[in-house]
């Protein structure tokens, strides 16, 4: 399965955005991993992978996973969240 | 267009410093970006209410303390600090022996910190980060890798 996700949060894929997402990912029990276009694709409950993408506002990635769409649908949310950088 | 002045410079780079936890840790940083006049003098407490909200622990030994982006007001200018402390840090359960603190104004840090998250997924170039005492090869390896805009 395959999400197309844009990032909307106006500090872009921040550290601790990195985090919340890569601790859902570890959650998951599936290996998920997270591409923007024209790179190789990374481990989505890695952290640092996360942020070696540079995704700042506008991006586009895509998200991976070999089935549980919910899982899925919960990171793609994550790195969607337009709200990512507020306290 | 880039800044006149590097986001690195010379004098923000400590490769001795000593801090008996994070928040002293966190209070040497807000200390250089004061002097090098990065920030206004709020922006300590900006880190701070960062850092509590979640660790600021990157991997690999190294954490960037920052501020929230509603608190990026307070930025004058973009910089990083990089704090060396050779005797360790403990971090929320991880020991931190380099600090990268990060003011920025606007999501040009996402590139530096993509720059940065690459050197620390490499062991070896991690190692030579943290161990690095010249301030100029600390500069050097942040620059090439990648820089504030």
């Amino acid at each position: 399965m395959i999400r197309t996700v844009t990032i909307r949060s106006a500090a872009g894929l921040h550290a601790r955005a990195a985090a919340t997402v890569a601790a859902a990912a570890a959650g998951a029990g599936i290996p998920i991993t997270v591409r923007r276009t024209g790179r190789p694709a990374v481990p989505a409950d890695c952290p640092l992978a996360l942020l070696t993408l540079a995704a700042t506002p506008g991006t586009e990635l895509t998200v991976e996973a070999d089935g549980d769409d919910a899982a899925l649908d919960r990171v793609a949310a994550l790195l969607a969240d337009p709200d990512a950088d507020r306290g | 267009m880039r800044p006149a002045r590097p986001v690195l410079e010379p004098r923000a780079v400590r490769t001795a410093e000593f801090a008996a936890d994070r928040i002293a840790a966190i209070h040497r940083c807000a200390d250089v970006l004061e002097e090098i006049g990065a920030v206004h003098p709020a922006y300590r407490q900006a880190m701070l209410a960062r850092e509590r909200m979640m660790s600021t622990y990157l991997g690999a030994g190294v954490a960037v303390p920052h501020c929230l982006d509603r608190s990026r007001v307070l930025v004058k200018r973009d910089a990083l600090a990089v704090l060396r402390l050779p005797g360790g840090v403990d971090w929320d359960g991880r020991r931190v022996t380099l600090c990268v603190a990060i003011a920025a104004r606007g999501d040009g840090h996402i590139e530096m910190l993509a720059a940065l998250a690459e050197i620390l997924l490499d062991p070896c170039r991690a190692r030579r980060l943290r161990e690095a005492t010249d301030p100029a090869d600390i500069a050097a390896m942040l620059c090439a890798a990648g820089e504030l805009r």
